[in-house]
């Protein structure tokens, strides 16, 4: 196997970045390690997404700490000739109004490299690949805004990229749009086998379409692992509803089944210590408890980033706050349900 | 009709392309010719290239009948004339000339930031001194080109009025080309540098007449109320026509060579960093 497959896509330990020399750290000792796939990167606006993306194209420098892209050191004499195997799709609107897509993704396509004559046949390509074949001639200014985010994509794909960053590729789109936009997302993937990086705040995009999650708040990571052990640890949430109310022993006893979220009139949350929720009847029946209702929560992923993001405010549903607990040693430790693929960055920040 | 692959075949060689500042460059050009202003341009060159054909078709008239004998000795006595009137020569054209660099330098880097395009330049394999380089390369290169044609004006017509052996050729007009050259890149590190501190292509235009006015007046004022003469080597309007003149050798030029190299140096290199801090990668990020 390439040697260059088998190294992470992405790694850094202890990256910190700051803005200005005096100013607070925009990226606070970030230490991950990333594989080859779509990673989705999730956190609310200013929690550093786009920053991280900027440091990892070399936009930004780090004030600490080392990193890998595509097995190139960060800030390395080199890094000017990685930027051509890395596409990015910006935020915002980064287009050349009196430009007509074709102009000005043949443009980009000669910034990273193209003969001229290569980059205009490369244009038309790609422009077909992302579905604007038959509007490539007008002016980008008379586009819409699922027009202007696939001409963003074209862009970032012109020249075959092994890996692209998108950063909230699905702004402004209408549920089609949408749609449309993670199935090329999904496509880059499958058919062009290139590695994507996709940063947003919405997080139904990036659970349809990531295989790797790092939830991102204040600089921080605050979660990471893989879609699949997430979803795995969503198995074992269940809410479970008794006949009557559990006496306090019985409800001490509940920590033999798993961790207890929440309790409210008679009905629990509990992540599971084991995948198998017929283990609740079992302990019923042990602890003389009338079980008339087990439920399992597969669809709480948004309480996933809740929970992340906010640990001691919002637990169980992600909306109603639970009274005040014994403080934790570490606020920063990650979701319960997320297989950290190292640990959190705060940890090492001491 | 095109045919194509189901999917994205992979790209080319990536590195058969040509420099980055190069590809700007062009792109920056093909802009300009889209815009008004660019097609105006475009006129104002094609108005001069008939120019000369009509002036080839005199020649013509010229070679072929001893009527127009009388014109061939006004090439020699007009077109010999001393330093003040090669030049002179630039000297119609020198407001003209700071406005229209206004118009289109003003806009040059301030379009880049209103449309956020430049942190996009930058996530290719483009480095901040590519994107300086081709912003100074075009704006100095326009000038200079719009003047080339007046600084080259008596050689041309030397040659059509009085033949191969006409009395320019061993003179003056091609000492104007490096005074154009400083002047040019004079006024391209003031548009950009200008441009660069702009949010919009409109600010642009007023940064640099503001600049362009404001050192100017400035500078007429610092020298009324001191009398010290050399401090008029700030005002670009009055360096851009000092420097033809120093390269002619005019008698009284309007600055002397000490200040006028010291006066150009500092607003080279003053708005030359100006625009390198302003386009650095950190402040492309938004």
């Amino acid at each position: 196997m390439n040697p260059a497959l088998e190294a992470p896509l992405i790694a850094f330990e202890n990256l910190e970045v700051r803005y200005a020399a005096t100013a607070a750290p925009a990226l606070k000792g970030l230490t991950l390690s990333l594989e080859r796939g779509i990673v989705g990167l999730l956190g609310p606006n200013g929690a550093g997404k786009s920053t991280l993306l900027k440091a990892l194209l070399g936009l930004l420098k780090p004030s600490r700490g080392s990193g890998t892209v595509l097995d190139v050191a960060l800030g390395a004499a080199e890094s000017a000739r990685l930027r051509g195997r890395i596409g990015y799709m910006p935020e915002y609107d980064a287009l050349i109004e009196d430009a007509s897509a074709y102009e000005q993704v043949a443009f980009w396509g000669e910034l990273s490299g193209l003969a001229p004559e290569a980059a205009r046949d490369r244009a038309h390509e790609v422009l077909y690949f992302v579905g604007l074949d038959e509007s490539r001639y007008r002016p980008v200014s008379g586009y819409s805004t699922g027009m202007r985010q696939r001409v963003k994509l074209a862009q970032a794909l012109v020249h075959s990229p092994e890996l692209i960053f998108l950063d909230e590729p699905t702004n402004g789109l209408d549920p089609d749009g949408r749609r449309r936009m993670l199935d090329l997302v999904l496509r880059v993937h499958a058919e062009l086998g290139t590695g994507v990086i996709l940063a947003s705040h919405l997080l139904g995009d990036v659970e349809r379409v990531a295989d790797q999650l790092v939830i991102l708040d204040q600089g921080q990571i605050k979660a990471a692992g893989s879609m699949a052990g997430l979803r795995r640890a969503l198995a074992k949430r269940v809410e479970l509803r008794f006949l009557d109310p559990l006496s306090p022993a019985q409800e001490a006893a509940l920590a033999d089944l798993g961790a207890v979220l929440e309790a409210r009139n008679g009905l629990y949350d509990l992540e599971l210590t084991e995948a198998d929720p017929t283990g609740a009847f079992r302990w019923a029946e042990a602890h003389g408890a009338t079980l008339v209702q087990v439920t399992p929560r597969h669809d709480r992923l948004d309480e996933v980033l809740l929970r992340a993001l906010h640990p001691d405010a919002v637990r169980g549903t992600g909306l109603r706050p639970t009274p005040p607990e014994p403080p934790r040693p570490d606020q920063s430790e990650p979701a319960p349900n997320l297989t950290p693929l190292t640990g959190p960055s705060s940890q090492r920040e001491a | 009709m095109p045919i194509y692959a189901p999917t994205l075949p992979p790209a080319p060689d990536l590195h058969l392309g040509q420099p980055p500042a190069l590809v700007l460059m062009r792109f920056d050009l093909a802009r300009l010719w889209r815009q008004k202003i660019g097609r105006f341009f475009g006129f104002s060159f094609l108005v001069v290239l008939l120019w000369k054909v009509a002036r080839i078709y005199v020649d013509h008239l010229l070679q072929t009948n001893q009527a127009f004998k009388p014109m061939q000795d006004f090439a020699k006595t007009i077109l010999t004339q001393g330093a003040e009137f090669q030049a002179d020569l630039l000297n119609p054209t020198s407001y003209l000339l700071w406005f229209l660099v206004a118009l289109v330098g003003g806009g040059l880097v301030a379009r880049d930031t209103l449309y956020r395009v430049r942190p996009l330049m930058y996530a290719h394999p483009v480095a901040p001194k590519d994107y300086l380089l081709a912003k100074l390369g075009f704006a100095s290169g326009l000038p200079f080109l719009i003047l080339l044609p007046f600084a080259l004006l008596p050689w041309l017509m030397s040659l059509l009025l009085a033949g191969l052996n006409g009395p320019v050729w061993a003179t003056a007009p091609l000492r104007l080309l490096p005074a154009m050259a400083i002047s040019s890149v004079l006024m391209g590190s003031l548009a950009v540098g200008a441009s660069s501190m702009a949010a919009t292509p409109r600010a642009g235009i007023g940064w640099v007449l503001g600049l362009v006015l404001g050192a100017g007046t400035l500078a007429s004022m610092i020298q009324g109320l001191t009398g010290f003469r050399a401090i008029s080597a700030l005002n670009p309007v009055l360096l851009a026509e000092a420097w033809p003149q120093l390269f002619v050798g005019v008698s009284r030029p309007l600055v002397d060579w000490l200040p006028a190299i010291l006066g150009t140096a500092f607003h080279i290199g003053l708005w030359t960093y100006v625009a390198a801090r302003r386009t650095r990668p950190s402040e492309a990020v938004i």
